[in-house]
């Protein structure tokens, strides 16, 4: 399969106090299409760090991110946004919905900036909140919504682009267990149908739906592993 | 193409901030308003005001210059002004001095001598007290009045010292409400005197302070009432002596004038010792009175841009508090593919979008506002396209510098940072 990310010597270094904080370092990694990994660790070891940088949200202080053959890590901010709104589909703990506007109007936001036009974005926003299974809610605002439902907004808003990977730093932080297994089974069905899924968990049994574990210690990759014992290529 | 949908979105987005927050944009919309109507209004009524007085001027005539003889300073009476008999006081312009000046002024296409007096005229059995004015036959053609009916006073009439009289309208109208004046008899102080025109009314200046005014042949004048004006006043009895009390010098063009009044002046000052004349002319007020309609709207549209400022440091406080209170918003948009330059559009267009609204209602208000002055007040009001847009397009220019400052700061937000936030 095809490598879309690649991380080399990557550093990620907040300067703060003399030294300062070292949240990445020297990370080396790829992942290839269709794959769906778990990054794990403890509190402070760096996850959300990692993902922000692979979510172009954030860049590496040193190294290098190739995401589908370019450098992102030299980005300007504008590339940086138009890769984030063309390649990135980026699924927040606390869903990060826009307020005042309505499912629908949220779904679209990634295509308002690609400068889709409104009756090209609403055709498209309206399948993938059927997608979610949320056709029926449309126009509703999202504190009309549950922690459950507005968590497959978000996801249907990731997708809004047809994303190059799928990215979630923990999407089922903020949910119970049972709306939390609901995230997950549309996150699996994703992934069978070929999506590219990288996302951050502190929880095993949400992790153990993907297929490979990469877990972070102190800035580092402590392990990386496919759950079905396949040895890393 | 797709950047064209995208620049329209971002406007409808900026447009629908400022309806979402419909309080917040009434206010700041009202902020804008009060300064751009202000400012119209101000320099309509103003434009009106200048207009009127400059228009009152150019009635005295643009390329006139007059002369007026005028009672000297008291305290200088008892030492300069030469003394008659019985203690008359005599002062003012001369026939030598007319000569003079007649003589020496470049460029003079023709002039006027007036001899004001006040009497009484009866007829009819009324009595007005009227202002004389004993003039020569040219004086309609030098002040521009036009008469109405019968004819003016003619050479032969000076010629002969004819005691003929032209009325002005106003007096007419007074003296002989029903019946034709023409060829009826009027009597001023008792001497009769034969209707033989009309003229409509005079310049206010010109005529001196009545309004009533019957004009004589200056010959006629001084053959008949002798050169001291005696006036009896509460019991005392003053007694003038004034040859020319004005002399209207009227001027080839308009060129002419401030040079022609120049050499006026120099000579009144070799002839005149004492200071008991007075030179108008009428193109240096109408100069006056522009620079002063100047000086009011400059100092118009330094207080409408006082205003506009404080309008504009409140759209760019409530901009301010909108963006900390969206800094979420402005996260989440960024974190899906708004570029800097998307979101600085998105709050320039609702800071713009504010005072372009206050800025309209302020012409539509500031338009209403001279046309009510102007039919209740009557005083005259003058709207042009400048005063229109100069203050609509100081909003606008507000509403973009006072925008662009939070819309960078809130375009500079990290995104993470601005995700992050409360
Ligand atoms: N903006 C920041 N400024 C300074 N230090 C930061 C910042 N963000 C994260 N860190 C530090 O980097 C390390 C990794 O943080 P993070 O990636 O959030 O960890 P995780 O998501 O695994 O809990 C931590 O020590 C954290 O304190
Ligand atoms: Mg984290």
């Amino acid at each position: 399969m095809k490598e879309l990310v690649r991380l080399d010597n990557l550093w990620k270094v907040y300067p703060i106090g003399v030294d300062g904080v070292i949240a990445l370092a020297d990370i080396n990694m790829s992942i290839h299409q269709g794959e769906y990994v778990a990054i794990m660790g403890p509190s402070g070891s760096g996850k959300s760090t990692m993902l922000n940088i692979l979510g172009c949200l954030d860049r590496p202080t040193s190294g290098q991110y190739w995401l589908g053959g370019e450098n992102a890590a030299v980005m300007s901010d504008s590339e940086l946004s138009e890769v984030r709104n063309l390649r990135i589909g980026f699924v927040f703990q606390s869903f990060n919905l826009i307020p005042q506007l309505s499912l629908v109007e949220n779904i679209e936001v990634p295509l308002f900036y690609q400068g889709v036009p409104r009756h090209h974005r609403h055709p498209r926003s309206r399948k993938l909140a059927q997608m979610v299974g949320l056709g029926d809610r449309l126009s509703h605002k999202p504190t009309e919504l549950s922690g459950g439902q507005r968590q497959r907004v978000a996801v249907a808003r990731a997708l809004a682009n047809d994303p190059l990977i799928l990215l979630a730093d923990e999407p089922t932080g903020n949910l119970d267990s049972r709306t939390s297994a609901e995230i997950m089974v549309l996150f699996d069905q994703l992934n069978r149908r070929g999506r590219t899924i990288i996302l951050v968990t502190h929880e095993e049994d949400v992790a153990a739906h993907a297929h490979r574990v990469i877990r972070l210690r102190d800035g580092r990759i402590a392990s990386d592993e496919f759950t079905d014992g396949r040895a890393l290529a | 193409m797709k950047a064209i949908y995208k620049a329209g979105d971002i406007v409808l987005l900026g447009l629908h901030g400022v309806m979402v927050h419909k309080v917040r944009s009434a206010l700041t919309v009202l902020g804008i308003l009060f300064g751009v109507w202000s400012v119209i209004a101000m320099l309509a009524i103003n434009a009106g005001a200048s207009y009127e007085s400059q228009m009152a001027l150019r009635e005295l005539g643009s390329n006139n210059i007059i002369i007026n003889s005028v009672k000297p300073p008291t305290e200088q009476k008892a030492s300069e002004g030469r003394s008659g008999h019985h203690g008359a006081l005599i002062y003012g312009l001369t026939d030598n001095d007319v000569r003079r000046l007649r003589a020496n002024i470049p460029g003079l296409q023709d002039s006027v001598v007036v001899h004001r007096a006040a009497k009484t005229a009866t007829a009819n059995d009324r009595r007005i007290n009227v202002a004389v004015i004993s003039t020569e036959p040219n004086y309609p053609r030098v002040v521009q009045t036009d008469i109405t009916a019968g004819r003016f006073i003619s050479s032969y009439d000076m010629l002969r010292y004819q005691p003929h009289a032209v009325l002005t309208q106003g007096l007419a109208d007074k003296l002989f409400p029903l019946a034709d004046p023409l060829g009826k008899t009027v009597a001023l102080d008792g001497d009769p005197f034969i209707v033989i025109g009309i003229v409509r009314q005079l310049p206010a200046t010109l005529a001196g302070t009545s309004q009533s005014a019957i004009l004589i042949p200056i010959s006629t004048d001084r053959a008949q009432f002798g050169e001291f004006n005696i006036e009896f006043s509460q019991g005392s009895i003053t007694s003038e002596k004034v040859e020319v009390s004005q002399l209207i010098l009227q001027m080839a063009n308009d060129d002419g004038v401030l040079e022609g009044a120049a050499i006026a002046r120099n000579l009144l000052r070799r002839f005149r010792e004492s200071q008991d004349y007075d030179v108008t002319v009428p193109l240096e007020l109408i100069e006056q009175k522009r620079k002063q309609m100047q000086l009011w709207n400059y100092m118009f549209v330094s207080i409408a841009s006082v205003s506009l400022l404080v309008g504009g440091i409140g759209i760019m406080n409530i901009m301010l508090a909108s963006v900390t209170e969206r800094t979420r918003e402005i996260g989440i948009r960024r974190a899906l593919g708004a570029k800097r330059r998307d979101i600085v559009t998105q709050f320039l267009v609702e800071s713009v979008t504010l005072t372009a609204i206050g800025g309209t209602l302020g012409i539509a208000i500031g338009l209403l506002v001279p046309w009510v002055v102007q039919k209740m007040l009557g005083f005259l009001t003058i709207v042009t396209p400048s005063t229109l847009f100069l203050p609509f397009i100081m909003a606008v220019v507000v509403g973009l510098v006072s925008g662009l400052y939070p819309a960078t700061r809130a375009a500079k937000l990290d995104p993470i940072v601005a995700l992050r936030h409360e």
